[in-house]
């Protein structure tokens, strides 16, 4: 293992809270979305910590099938998503799992819904996107974004590793070109939305990695040219958050981790970058 | 650019579902009526500043001085507009003006003066304040900090005629809140100042980037309901450089010379449209606030500079002309 993965997983370790998870910096409330990414980049160390955190996870599932974001929040949260991921990582297809893909599999964009399809047809320059290509979002009855459509869109990739469901594989493949509809005219991706009033939109690192992870070296997509240009900004931004997904997604297709040159003390405190550079995606997402 | 009929701007439920930004919900066209004002008149100070290279603290402690402002005591939190950075565009809190309202509530004697702010699109807070200049203008900015859109989260209700909302604790916990906002005009609502601005104090960590929920209940409700949730507030409008056009990220520009600063954000906002050659009766958000604040411009005592002496007309994208002050 890798030096500096070996640091993440160790300041991890030490910053683990006694309900066994993760908050987004040390110390503070465990909140799922760092839990579930700090026990990805334990997945291949194990060990009590995983098994702490592991317990926390799975206690976090509501009726529902999806899972909450945080112990004061009960409501299904799009963090399912990756909760569901670690699921496929651990090798962990019970109830528990199929309940949360049924959930997941039923979530859906609103703007797919008539009345939404109507108004786009009326007024397309408003927000300009295909109505008709559904995503995930962030909650129920919100329109679909990248970043949940991304994590959903992973998720399902993992699991379908396994179970070849027809159901999966339809929306997995809407889930492409959701995305792909939505990427902005500089080649990369934003939020979501590209166009806006006649006017181009422009994308962020953090997104656009994140959408090239999820399309899974999908045809459309030039990729040497996109590598190429994650490798870029990744050397031009300042993000530690950004740098983090940009890495992951050389990672990922490159099968290499670029470092930064020298430590920041705040993206050392801040739990997203450190699970996320810990994180073995090439093993998770390559299977 | 397409028509934008008011008639479907209207229709909240509508176009509540209807948008994969879900931003066009809610927005102008406002058909209900002002409420009739609270007793009493809001003061609003107008002070001059051409430029962000003048002695922004001493213009600030004026104009609190004008409002009989008080924070000795008080645990204040900052609340910045940095919904995004571009630098080289006006989307954010000026760091000059961020750094000159530490100054004046420390000579206020604040107990405690944290800045707070949760990006609407990016997710990386600290460096959106990096890139905007907040660490390098304010020394000890890591200390104060708080990334409101990761922070812990109490749930408050009812909320814009919904069952509830969960708000980030620091804002829920702050003795008095400080909206910093910048000058600028807003193609889902008219114009964004320091009402919109409290937009930040809703967690993305629930709600996503953009934060949707409030596009779908609908922009004037969660603007005015916000309103409503903070009545220790405190407002600032950087109008000293504005934004005019396709604001509140892609518009351009406009130098204005102002700071606009009250206790009473509706009657701050007011004033702020009445400068940019805005109707704020005709801003939907400022109407459903009405019935808590002053937007009449009879019910606001303006103290410092007056509207005419300082009036800069914003450019209004077609959608919003109707709004023009005539």
């Amino acid at each position: 293992m890798e030096p500096c993965v070996e640091s993440r997983l160790a300041k991890l370790e030490a910053s683990q809270n006694p309900d066994g998870g993760w908050g987004y910096f040390p110390g503070r409330p465990s909140w799922l979305e760092p839990t579930a990414y700090a026990l990805l980049a334990l997945s291949e160390r194990r060990g009590p910590a995983y098994e702490r955190g592991w317990r926390l996870l799975r206690s976090w599932q509501i009726p529902c099938g999806a899972w909450r974001p945080c112990a004061a929040v009960d409501q299904p949260h799009w963090s399912t998503s990756l909760a569901l991921t670690l699921h496929s990582v651990a090798g962990v297809r019970d109830a528990a799992f199929q309940r949360g893909f049924d959930w997941l599999l039923t979530s859906a964009g609103a703007e797919g819904r008539m009345a939404a399809r109507i108004a786009h047809w009326l007024c397309p320059s408003i927000v300009e996107f295909d109505p008709g290509l559904a995503g995930w979002p962030w909650e129920a009855g919100a329109s679909s974004w990248v970043e949940p459509t991304a994590h959903a869109l992973m998720a399902l990739r993992c699991a379908a590793r396994r179970t070849k469901d027809p159901a999966w594989t339809g929306r997995m493949a809407m889930s492409e070109r959701m995305l792909l509809d939505r990427r902005c005219r500089d080649g990369g991706w934003n939020y979501g939305n590209r166009r806006v009033l006649g006017a181009d939109l422009p994308s962020y690192p953090e997104t656009t990695a994140l959408a090239l992870m999820a399309l899974d070296g999908h045809a459309a997509v030039a990729w040497g040219a996109a590598l190429d240009g994650v490798e870029r900004t990744w050397r031009d931004t300042r993000s530690p958050l950004a740098q983090a997904w940009l890495s992951s997604c050389l990672l990922m297709y490159r099968g290499e981790r670029p470092r930064r040159a020298q430590t920041d003390e705040r993206a050392e405190n801040d739990m997203l970058v450190t699970a996320i550079e810990g994180i073995p995606w090439n093993h998770i997402l390559a299977g | 650019m397409e028509p934008h009929p008011g008639w479907l701007m209207t229709r909240r439920g509508f176009l509540g579902a209807a948008a994969a930004s879900g931003a066009i919900a809610g927005a102008g066209c406002a058909r209900r009526s002002l409420a009739a004002d609270p007793p009493g008149k809001s003061a609003v100070a107008i002070l001059r500043a051409s430029s962000y290279r003048e002695d922004l603290a001493d213009r600030l402690a004026r104009g609190a001085a004008l409002c009989g402002l008080e924070a000795r005591g008080k645990r204040v939190l900052l609340k910045p507009n940095l919904v995004e950075f571009d630098r080289n565009s006006v989307i954010h809190t000026q760091a000059e003006v961020l750094a000159a309202a530490v100054t004046l509530f420390e000579r206020l004697g604040a107990s405690e003066i944290t800045i707070g702010e949760g990006p609407g699109h990016r997710r990386d807070a600290w460096f959106l304040a990096e890139e905007a200049g907040y660490r390098a203008a304010i020394p000890d900015f890591d200390a104060r900090f708080v990334d409101l859109n990761r922070d812990e989260v109490s749930r408050v209700a009812p909320f814009a005629g919904n069952e509830g909302i969960y708000l980030a604790r620091t804002a829920l916990a702050a003795d008095l809140v400080v909206s910093i906002a910048r000058m600028k005009t807003h193609h889902w609502a008219g114009a964004t100042l320091s009402m919109k601005n409290l937009f930040g104090v809703v967690p993305g960590a629930l709600y996503g980037w953009p934060k949707n929920h409030l596009h779908q209940v609908g922009i004037p409700d969660c603007v005015a309901g916000l309103y409503r949730t903070f009545p220790r507030s405190f407002a600032i409008v950087d109008g000293i450089v504005g934004m005019e056009g396709n604001g509140p990220i892609q518009g351009r520009a406009r130098p204005c010379g102002v700071l606009v600063m009250g206790s009473d954000l509706a009657a701050v906002d007011a004033t702020c449209c009445r400068i940019m050659g805005i109707d704020p009766e005709k801003i939907e958000y400022l109407r459903l606030a009405s019935r808590q604040g002053r937007v009449r411009e009879a019910s606001i005592e303006q103290r410092g500079e007056l509207i005419p002496q300082v009036r800069t007309s914003f450019e209004l994208i077609p959608e919003f002309r109707h709004v023009r002050l005539v």
